[in-house]
């Protein structure tokens, strides 16, 4: 049975989590590696090529920073954030983009599935979370998206680069102000904490993906890697750059 | 089976002589790959400056599907000299045409030679081999 890493990060701040998430894309030789953390503050989080002023949002979160992945932006607050990074050639990234979203969200639905929320893709239906001019991850959905109670409840994105893929997710387990009437975790499993949802998470993952997650950190050349690719996420002017 | 005119690097780009210059862009294997079926699925790219040197397999730009960020790289060595303005808000071009119109960079070559390239049988192959 294949062992993935899995590195577990409460309460870290945004260089850091974004720092170390680009440090396992590059790292060529390490094994597929699985994140799961949380923010501290709260963050929001643009998406790469999103403008600023699109994202009204960013005008009132306390700490706002650009991701290195694509999509709409996320206040990361009252959820559990999660990364998978691994070689393109690997059986979770191969194929197509929708055959790699299916795959990981197979593993988040099935630990939600242990909170009795039966999350689906969303196909071609419209959700009542979509609105527009918000240029909020969770107000635009993509027939890729997991959902429940007519909303999204699971934000994603990928960054490719010729050798590894690095998956990102957001999994709400509460709602924000910035974000609304989204689809949480909420109803079922009040007040849940990431620490809390994490062991199902865990055990889904290696359940739906047939592997073993060993608990683990970043190696030294990882680690000095982070520490050169944090500074950027604090730049202003790589939070504008658009 | 694709063009014969030009090579095929691993990561997915293409590369055509044409007279002193080099046209380069995206398979439709790439386009597939990250898109969900539609042309309006790649939504954004960013692109090099004119007169900026790359190197053979250096990143030169990245191009945002619906759902991820990718890197593109140069399939050969040379001076960029113009990108196809036409496509930087209509990557829809990128998807219907990737072969013609969709093309991304035109480059002045460092060498006239596209060895250690595949020819399309080649890159078929290659294709293959990334299927299971």
């Amino acid at each position: 049975m294949e062992t993935w890493r899995l590195i577990t990060t409460w309460g870290a701040q945004p260089s850091f989590n974004l720092g170390l998430d680009e440090a396992l894309l590059e790292s060529s030789d390490a094994p597929v590696t699985v994140r799961f953390y949380s923010w501290k503050p709260a963050t929001l989080s643009l998406g790469y090529f999103q403008k600023f002023a699109e994202v009204p949002a960013a005008l009132d979160a306390r700490s706002v920073v650009r991701r290195f992945t694509g999509g709409g932006a996320i206040h990361h607050d009252r959820e559990l954030t999660f990364s998978i990074a691994a070689p393109l050639a690997h059986p979770l990234y191969r194929d197509s983009l929708p055959d790699s979203y299916a795959r990981v969200h197979a593993g988040v639905a099935r630990a939600l599935l242990t909170l009795g929320i039966e999350a689906k893709l969303r196909g071609e239906s419209k959700l009542a979370s979509d609105r527009e001019g918000t240029g909020m991850c969770f107000h635009k959905s993509s027939p890729l998206d997991l959902v429940w109670d007519e909303r999204k409840g699971v934000g994603s994105a990928q960054r490719r680069t010729r050798e590894r893929v690095l998956h990102h997710g957001s999994i709400k387990l509460g709602t924000t102000a910035l974000e609304g009437d989204i689809a949480t975790a909420e109803r079922v499993a009040p007040r849940l904490s990431p620490e809390a949802f994490a062991p199902a998470l865990r055990a889904a993952f290696e359940a739906e993906f047939g592997v073993r997650l060993e608990a683990g950190v970043p190696d030294a050349l990882e680690r000095g890697r982070m520490k050169e690719l944090a500074p950027r996420f604090l730049d202003p002017a790589f939070l504008r750059r658009r | 089976m694709r063009p014969t005119d030009r090579k095929y690097s691993k990561s997915h780009e293409w590369v055509k002589l044409d007279g002193e210059t080099a046209l380069v862009g995206i398979t439709d294997f790439a386009v597939q790959a990250l898109s969900n079926g539609n042309e309006s699925d790649l939504v954004h790219c960013d692109l090099p400056e004119s007169g900026r040197l790359l190197a053979a397999g250096e990143s030169f730009g990245e191009i945002e599907s619906v759902k991820a960020v990718s890197d593109l790289y140069a399939p050969i060595a040379g001076e960029v000299l113009e990108i196809n303005s036409g496509i930087e808000d209509h990557l829809e071009i990128v998807s219907r045409d990737p072969w013609g119109q969709g093309w991304i960079l035109r480059l002045k070559p460092e060498r006239k030679s596209l060895d250690g390239l595949m020819d399309a049988a080649e890159y078929e192959k290659y294709l293959a081999t990334l299927a299971h």
